[in-house]
């Protein structure tokens, strides 16, 4: 008992800054990268142009493939040269946001694409106008495989954003850098241990959103 | 009430889907359009409310041309119904019905009036189906939805494309047989798509055989039957003439008509001259009897032996074969 009291007498502090830090980075990189997908995602579900989609969605691919520290390294240099700042919470955004656009895009897209086409055109002959068939059809229909993105999305996030403490976005990261610079281990658990905990929890939130969400219709039979 | 003249749809790769459909239905009747996959049935009906676009020609409802009306607010003048898949999932059975209702801002006690007395002629209990979900109801049931929804907004005009194609043989029969009777007492103008010849002369009043997309014929049940306007038809017809003659004559033409007396026998010993001749077959049967009355409606026409009926239908088999 005394040593726990200790360790978190000593780092209770810093670990609620980071762990508000790390909330407040994967929270805004989620919200942005929706604010972006969301409609994107609806767009190259809808538009005529195949080949369109299949390029923005394979980008968007790639950018998932580029190793989470050499995609923090190229904002840097990128930033750098647009003369943007390199170091603090913008980059560290940044980053976080270009990870998180593939799972919500991907969803997006695949959950408006995966509705029986006979049930959009039952809605149109039924007299619903586009957006009433988006709103009232589309989406409600796709919920459960774009909230099944948010999740991803989510974890992922949470994850990378311990390697933005390396830009000085701050977060989790932080406290793990720290650790492994003076070769401590109670810093790296500060750092790790809530890190995982924020993955486990919000992965759970969201999994019961997700049921919430699933329109009633769809749980029973499927 | 509707009208197409000389309707053609193509399609940029060339495919012709419709050639020169020239037709009208008139209002209260149901046309039954007939034809394989590919024969253009299914387009001729999407035209109707501009699911598809004409290339050439003109469709009018009430002699208006469908193309210059809004398609939406066309759209929801007509009632439409598919095979059960149609259902909205996500909404409960109430909901599905209440989508067209709700798009022409009807008010919300006019609705809840219309969503129970539409599930009670289609014969579900509202207290028990209003709140269910397409997930937790048979494949008839869903069909019964189905048909509720595209009354929903008591539209003059309801396009049915194979509405009851996904039911098993004795529910869709059982559906069949209710329609019938539902349709005896609202008299819309029904435009039904199948591909199946019994269910075409069971629904309509006239069947519009298509084939390639053309139209081959366009006659009522029984004229088709024994009077295949060309080889096509006869073809189509082809094994299932026999039977279908048993079903498309009726006993109005073939009794004596007989103003002896009444016998006075029971509602279900009667027949009626609507009765084809396997729904004579049927009561004979059932009833156990060997001469049964016949009436015109309520007014007593003649009576009908069995020898008769089996005289009949052997001479029906003569001409078949």
């Amino acid at each position: 008992m005394g040593i726990i009291s200790e360790f978190y007498g000593r780092l209770g502090e810093d670990i609620l800054k980071a762990t508000y830090q790390h909330v407040f980075l994967t929270f805004t990189a989620l919200v942005i990268a929706l604010v972006i997908a969301l409609p994107l995602g609806i767009f190259l579900a809808k538009t005529r142009f195949k080949k369109l989609s299949g390029l923005i969605l394979s980008i968007a691919g790639v950018i998932q493939t580029i190793p989470s520290l050499a995609m923090i390294a190229l904002i840097v240099v990128i930033f750098a040269l647009i003369r943007l700042p390199t170091i603090g919470r913008l980059p560290g955004i940044v980053a976080l946001v270009l990870y998180a656009l593939l799972p919500l895009l991907r969803n997006t897209y695949t959950g408006i694409k995966q509705v029986d086409p006979v049930i959009i055109e039952v809605a149109r002959g039924m007299g619903m106008k586009e957006r009433q068939i988006l709103f009232s059809v589309e989406l409600p229909l796709s919920l459960p495989v774009i909230t099944a993105g948010i999740r991803i999305a989510t974890v992922w996030t949470i994850g990378i954003a311990t390697l933005v403490g390396l830009i000085g976005a701050g977060g989790l990261g932080d406290l793990i850098i720290r650790g492994l610079r003076t070769i401590r281990i109670d810093y790296l658990l500060a750092g790790t241990v809530p890190a995982a905990l924020l993955a486990l929890v919000s992965d759970w939130i969201i999994s019961r959103l997700e049921r919430w969400l699933t329109p009633e219709g769809l749980e029973t039979g499927g | 009430m509707i009208k197409f003249e000389n309707v053609y749809k193509f399609y940029p790769n060339g495919a012709e889907a419709v050639k020169g459909l020239s037709m009208e239905v008139s209002e209260g009747e149901t046309v039954v359009l007939l034809g394989t996959s590919g024969s253009g049935k299914t387009t001729s009906l999407k035209m109707v409310n501009r699911l598809i676009e004409p290339t050439k020609g003109k469709i009018s409802i009430n002699g208006e041309d469908i193309m210059n009306q809004d398609a939406v607010e066309l759209r929801r003048k007509i009632g439409y119904a598919i095979q059960h898949i149609g259902l909205f999932p996500h909404m409960t059975v109430a909901e599905n019905i209440s989508v067209v209702p709700n798009l022409l801002n009807w008010q919300k006690a006019a609705i809840e009036e219309r969503i129970e007395n539409l599930l009670n002629l289609v014969g579900l209990p509202p207290e028990e189906f209003t709140d269910r979900y397409p997930s937790q109801l048979s494949g008839g049931q869903k069909q019964r939805v189905g048909v509720a929804r595209a009354l929903s907004s008591d539209p003059p005009l309801v396009l049915m494309d194979e509405p009851f194609g996904a039911l098993d043989p004795i529910t869709r029969e059982q559906l069949q047989n209710e329609f019938i009777e539902l349709q005896a007492g609202i008299k819309k103008t029904i435009l039904f798509v199948t591909h199946d010849i019994f269910e075409a002369v069971k629904m309509g009043d006239r069947i519009a055989l298509m084939d390639e997309g053309k139209l081959q014929q366009l006659s009522t049940p029984a004229e088709m039957v024994e009077n295949p306007a060309n080889p096509f038809v006869e073809a189509f017809l082809g094994q299932h003439r026999f039977q279908l003659s048993l079903l498309t004559k009726t006993l109005g033409r073939l009794i004596e008509k007989n103003s002896g007396q009444e016998p006075g026998e029971k509602p279900e010993h009667r027949l009626s001259t609507r009765n084809s001749l396997v729904d004579a077959l049927d009561t004979f049967k059932k009833t156990r009897k060997n001469i049964l009355p016949v009436y015109d409606g309520k007014k007593y026409s003649g009576t009908l032996k069995k020898e008769q009926l089996m005289k009949i239908i052997s001479e029906v088999l003569g001409e078949n074969n």
